[in-house]
């Protein structure tokens, strides 16, 4: 099974390149963020420099990881469904689901490998420009240099590993096992989907909890509650289309779409939601903070500086690996319909209206994922806003319209692309592919 | 909607009017060095309200002559005319726009939309084209098939046959010219064959359409009003009346004789020597 691992990865290596990509973006982010431990733990360091290094690595290094995870997860359930008849077809040549699943778990360790090997130079120069950031903001001195040490560097490799390893050792056993484990695992979805909104809405309160004239700090509660509260609209939101789309009569095929393909969907919604609940957030909740220190004219402090330097960076990979989610799942599911855009032709079909019916699907599924996100955003902002100033947010929709805006196209650019290429085979060929 | 150019003389055909006709088709697959010939100009002429069976050992070229006559696929070379208006290649969108409003198809793998339900797969064609969509007479089409009980189900609830049907039900609510029917009992057991093909009879007797079947079977093929046998891409020979044992018997010999013989033969042997 090693040896196909390995000859699998060879012969197709595009359809690793998801999770290629997502090992690559991963192992840079955490190995930049922990080589500020590194830079912090050589000698010669200040004790003020040393501490906002170490803090920046831990707060991000931490949910850096979780997000690598999520990343590789979601690509390698995708790969591996989309290989499901190639699986069968192992199995029924004598493989064990033991043996299946030491191929992917191998297929994804040296995918992931590879990953964290390209990521070893980007990580130095980004660890590199992190470090100028802070001395540009004042948190570090001017006379720190950076330094790439075993702790970026093993820390880069563990977790990607462990990320990747992990991730298609639970892609295989769903797929193994998707049968006889259905409803149980609808119900764990439900139970921490009400979890996930419990937290959030909890989280949310706690700031009214912090009083008037809150700090800055007053911003991680909201914060991690408008989170939470994206994950659990991204589990429910799927569901709630469906009976939306259902109450409407509408008899269209992007209705009846929309309303059977759930569990698609919510690999579509998630990270959708999750880019336009937490984006927006912290991009409002900065703007909020902004201009409460401008307006009550003092100096920013380093803490502050550090607060949006943080911030900024937090949206920017958030942004980064939802996109590489998005896509890869609006790519993967797409590309999986081949055999139903062909079905559609057959029965006339013209290949303008399969476009329009696959983009009149991803504009309802944006606007969905837009929709939540937004309200799990707000849930966050308002209390941060009321704590932090005594008043609402003034900020204008600038900020929304450019998410939103990126949202949209990339749903509707990533499935009305992949559909185009899919219609290019002919449609009999289409039918036949999978059947 | 009804009275688009090449469809005005209706949806009834008497018999006697032509509903398909190829002229010197001929279609190749492959670079110029390594191409290989599938049709090698074959010429036929259906009469409307027929039932006609095409049958050929594997690489005879009769999936690519349904699919060239249908429109699925353009021939390199020569005339295909459905119901008196040539097809002429342009774009996909065109050739589907042609397809829709005169031709309708049955598979061997169904494919009915997975998440359409039984009725809703029914009218899609209509819906697609832009028609009106006529409930009772797609549930009547669905009542004639048998399925009138099982409108609201979904094709993942149904057997390999009652699908099958569906598809028949989908293939005719169009009223089209012509029926292609590609393997239609492929992939059913022999009871839900017989359905199918009864089906496909009446459609052509009660309801005057015309259908065009390719199969391997020697007992589908009996169902048809003739067979038309086609061998290295040419038609070799045609029989009307057809038993499965004749037709057996003609398939057995058409390696070596084809393109020799168009008259029926005699058939006392038993099928299978």
């Amino acid at each position: 099974m090693f040896s196909l691992a390995l000859h699998s990865i060879r012969k197709r290596p595009g359809r690793f390149a998801a999770t290629l990509l997502a090992a690559f973006l991963g192992a840079t982010i955490i190995m930049t963020f922990n080589s500020m431990h590194d830079t912090a733990g050589a000698a010669g360091v200040d004790k003020v420099s040393s501490e906002s290094l170490s803090t920046a690595a831990a707060v991000v290094g931490g949910y850096g990881s979780l997000l690598v995870f999520f990343a590789i997860a979601s690509t390698l359930t995708v790969n591996v469904r989309q290989r499901e008849s190639e699986m069968d077809l192992l199995r029924s040549a004598g493989a064990t689901p033991a043996q299946l699943k030491r191929m992917v778990v191998v297929e994804a360790a040296v995918v992931a490998l590879l990953g964290a090997a390209l990521a070893i130079v980007p990580a130095m120069l980004a660890g590199n420009a992190l470090l100028d950031l802070f001395k540009d903001s004042g948190q570090v001195k001017d006379s720190v240099d950076h330094s790439f040490g075993p702790i970026a560097l093993s820390s880069g490799i563990d977790i990607t590993l462990l990320a990747a390893v992990g991730a298609a050792f639970l892609a295989v056993r769903r797929a193994t096992k998707a049968h006889d484990k259905k409803p149980q695992r609808t119900r764990l979805r439900t139970i921490s989907g009400y979890a996930a909104l419990g937290l959030g809405v909890a989280m949310c309160l706690t700031t009214f909890a912090m009083g008037k004239d809150a700090g800055p700090e007053a911003m991680a509660p909201p914060a991690y509650g408008a989170i939470m509260l994206s994950v659990g609209f991204a589990v429910f939101s799927p569901r709630l289309l469906a009976a939306i789309v259902g109450k409407s009569g509408d008899l269209s095929l992007t209705a009846a779409n929309l309303r059977h393909r759930t569990a698609q969907l919510s690999g579509v919604l998630m990270p959708l939601i999750l880019f336009v609940g937490i984006t927006t957030a912290t991009l409002y909740m900065q703007a909020v903070e902004n201009d409460h220190i401008k307006q009550s004219g003092i100096a920013k402090t380093i803490d502050d500086k550090q607060l949006e330097t943080l911030n900024f960076v937090v949206v920017g990979i958030i942004a980064a690996f939802a996109c590489v989610m998005l896509i890869n799942t609006l790519y993967a599911t797409t590309t999986y319909r081949g055999q139903e855009f062909g079905q559609q032709r057959l029965a006339g079909a013209t290949p303008g209206q399969v476009l329009r019916t696959v983009g009149l699907e991803s504009l309802i599924l944006a606007a969905t994922g837009i929709f939540f996100g937004t309200i799990a955003a707000i849930a966050g902002i308002v209390p941060f806003a009321l704590a932090r100033t005594d008043s609402m947010p003034e900020q204008g929709p600038g900020i929304w319209l450019a998410v939103a805006g990126t949202a949209v196209a990339a749903t509707l650019v990533t499935s009305v692309a992949t559909a185009h290429r899919r219609l290019r085979t002919p449609a009999v060929e289409a039918v036949a592919l999978a059947a | 909607m009804f009275g688009r150019k090449g469809n005005k003389a209706g949806r009834q055909h008497p018999a006697g009017g032509e509903a398909l006709r190829l002229v010197k088709v001929t279609k190749s697959y492959g670079e110029a060095d390594s191409a290989v010939t599938a049709l090698d100009g074959v010429t036929l002429s259906l009469p409307a309200g027929t039932f006609t069976a095409v049958m050929g050992p594997s690489g005879s070229g009769k999936s690519t002559l349904l699919q060239c006559a249908a429109g699925l696929d353009r021939p390199d070379n020569g005339i295909v005319m459905v119901d008196g208006t040539e097809m002429t290649g342009g774009t996909e969108a065109e050739l589907t726009k042609f397809r829709r409003g005169r031709i309708g198809f049955v598979f061997q793998q169904y494919n009915l939309l997975p998440t359409l339900n039984v009725l809703q797969n029914t009218v899609l064609p209509l819906k697609l084209a832009g028609r009106r969509v006529n409930r009772a007479h797609a549930r009547e089409v669905l009542q004639r098939v048998g399925l009138g009980d099982r409108v609201s189900h979904r094709p993942d609830q149904l057997s390999g046959g009652q699908r099958q049907r569906v598809a028949i039900a989908r293939a005719l609510v169009t009223e089209p010219s012509v029926v292609f029917a590609d393997e239609p009992t492929g992939a059913l057991d022999t009871r839900s064959a017989r359905e199918v093909l009864r089906l496909l009879q009446e459609a052509v007797r009660v309801h005057g359409r015309t259908v065009v079947m390719v199969t391997h079977d020697p007992v589908a093929a009996s169902y048809a009003d003739s067979v038309l046998f086609l061998a290295d891409g040419r038609l070799a020979g045609r029989m009307d009346r057809p038993t499965a044992d004749a037709v057996a018997e003609r398939m057995a010999h058409l390696g070596d004789e084809y393109a020799t013989d168009t008259t029926t033969p005699a058939y006392a042997t038993p099928a299978g020597v």
